[in-house]
């Protein structure tokens, strides 16, 4: 690592731009004193691929694949929030079937995605055998997945007008079955999590963002609502099924990395209660309905992805290949966090820190 | 730090959590995505499949006599799309996963079907005859039609024959089974 020395005893220590915290690619400068970061400058770009640019060149279909690609861990969201942006754009209305299958499918998404983040956190922290617990209680919600809809990571399930296909009450046994199984487990991890010394020492009190600094940035997610903001787009304006459920939305007032890990805690069971509501009110129908005609038009719609609010913007002309498709993704909001965060932390702990907004690298520079 | 080391222990005790495989059997869901697959006696041609597919690993090739209608499972995403588009029903997911092949094979996976157009029966213009399946949902509502006389009309003709003896005399022309022109 190259160190180069400026004025005083202020040093500029460049970390990544590989696998600074998930095995994306984000370059930091850092302005150090000693062990603490006194200032940092955040450079991104490296895996710009294009996609607003592909999607204005591909039919309103394929748009639904590629949007899927925008990013692997809410690529859920991105297909479905895309999907929505079409219905509204064109006046489709959805089955209502079809809006419990997408909240289900959701929910599902969310439940994996968390975890993943936890067992990534337990892994910077330098706790393994954390990270491995959490990894194989996520598996249980793989093999979900991979049951339910045939994938494990890209489900392709949304598409315009509802989804792809249907599922059974086999699926639904089998769903019900693996939440019986990770239940108990995950309570045992969460609890983990919450109370465990040598994490707590770690994380309590480390990548501070104050209520003022997360309204003045406006942060979205889990990083918002472990600032004390109760923001959740899916109590805002419900969409799909979510104005027919009950659940809450889960805030804490610690501003630090504890209270973000336990908002992703407890949203987990959050969406636990979530999804067996589905399974429970589920109506029967049809789940699909046909795009029967395309004209000039335009509309946005948003969604809460696992790490904050997803907004896309469409405008149709009268071809199938859209005149312009636009997307804000949640971590360009909660980038800039970031420099807040890491002002007077630990250089060791700027991986951990880089790693509390769940950072989706891929889907900020598409 | 006393309820992790329970975790651990019992994670001991309880043996490996990853399954035997290559040695032994592993998790395979019954719908899990391996391969697409075509069924020659449905497929109509119509493009769909192709249109929709964004890895564009679909290819059609039409000639006088018929086309052959190509997959490409390396490059397949396993999106579902066609599946969920063709018209006729014709495409399906097959659950063997066992994708694992040498370098040399990559171009060797395909799936492929050369379909050949039939003479129309009444009037000899070639044409694809729809399977009896599907000729029987599109004129349920039609008693007076007899699908596996219809079925082997080319489009003019069915149309024709529509008109001359059906008492509900629905045009069907919304299904062309004549071969179009290629598309660039
Ligand atoms: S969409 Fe179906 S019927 Fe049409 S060409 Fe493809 S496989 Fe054949
Ligand atoms: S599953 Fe998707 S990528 Fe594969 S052939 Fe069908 S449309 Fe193309």
């Amino acid at each position: 690592m190259a160190i180069e020395q400026k004025a005083g005893s202020t040093f500029n220590i460049p970390l990544g731009p590989v696998h600074v915290a998930l095995e994306e690619p984000v370059y930091f400068d850092l302005q150090v004193e000693g062990e603490i970061i006194r200032g940092t400058t955040l450079h991104s770009g490296h895996v710009h691929r294009g996609m607003e640019n592909l999607a204005q060149h591909r039919n309103l279909i394929m748009n639904q694949t590629l949007t899927e690609r925008v990013c692997s861990l809410c690529s859920n969201s991105h297909a479905f929030t895309y999907a929505m942006v079409v219905e509204n754009a064109l006046g489709i209305k959805v089955p209502e079937r079809a809006h419990y299958l997408r909240t289900l499918t959701e929910e599902i998404k969310r439940v994996a995605s968390h975890l993943f983040t936890l067992a990534i956190q337990a892994h910077l922290c330098g706790f393994e055998s954390l990270f491995m617990h959490t990894m194989e209680i996520r598996e249980i919600m793989q093999d979900v997945k991979e049951s339910l809809y045939g994938n494990r990571m890209n489900l392709a399930f949304n598409c315009i007008g509802g989804t792809k296909f249907d599922l059974d009450q086999e699926c639904f046994d089998f769903l019900e079955q693996s939440l019986e199984k990770f239940m108990p487990q995950f309570r045992e991890v969460l609890d983990i999590f919450e109370t465990d010394p040598l994490i707590c020492a770690r994380i309590q009190g480390t990548g501070i963002l104050p209520k003022e600094e997360a309204i003045r940035l406006g942060v979205v997610g889990p990083v918002a609502r472990g600032s004390g903001l109760n923001i959740d787009v899916r109590k805002e304006t419900p969409y799909a099924a979510y104005g027919k459920v009950d659940f809450d939305i889960v805030t804490r007032d610690g501003c630090d990395l504890y209270a973000r890990t336990c908002v992703r805690l407890h949203e987990v069971l959050e969406s636990v209660k979530i999804i067996k509501q589905v399974i429970r009110d589920i109506p029967e129908g049809e789940t699909r309905v046909h795009m029967t005609h395309i004209f000039p038009s335009q509309a946005v719609a948003r969604s809460e992805a696992p790490r904050g609010e997803v907004i896309y913007y469409i405008r149709t002309n009268s071809t199938e290949i859209p005149e312009r498709l636009k997307w804000r993704v949640p971590s360009y909001m909660n980038w800039e966090a970031l420099g807040v965060m890491l002002r007077n932390a630990k250089v060791a702990d700027a991986a951990l820190i880089t790693n509390t907004i769940d950072p989706c690298v891929s889907c900020t520079e598409r | 730090m006393a309820t992790f080391l329970n975790t651990l222990l019992q994670n001991i005790i309880s043996g490996p959590a990853t399954d035997p495989f290559p040695f032994g059997e592993t998790f395979s869901p019954k719908r899990v995505r391996g391969l697409i697959r075509i069924d020659r006696d449905l497929c109509l041609g119509c493009g769909m499949c192709r249109h929709v597919c964004a890895a564009g690993a679909i290819n059609i090739q039409r000639n006088s006599l018929g086309w052959t209608i190509t997959i490409w499972q390396d490059s397949c995403c396993l999106c579902r799309s066609c599946v969920t588009y063709c018209p006729m029903h014709a495409m399906s997911i097959d659950p063997n996963w066992h994708s694992a092949h040498v370098e040399e094979d990559k171009y060797k996976r395909i799936e492929q079907h050369t379909i050949s157009y039939q003479p129309c029966a009444r009037c000899g213009t070639p044409m694809r005859v729809m399977s009896l399946e599907r000729a029987k949902e599109l004129y349920a509502a039609d008693p007076d039609i007899d699908p596996e006389e219809i079925r082997h009309l080319c489009r003019s003709c069915r149309q024709i024959r529509d008109a001359e003896q059906s008492t509900v005399c629905m045009l069907r022309s919304d299904i062309s089974t004549a071969p179009a022109a290629e598309k660039s």
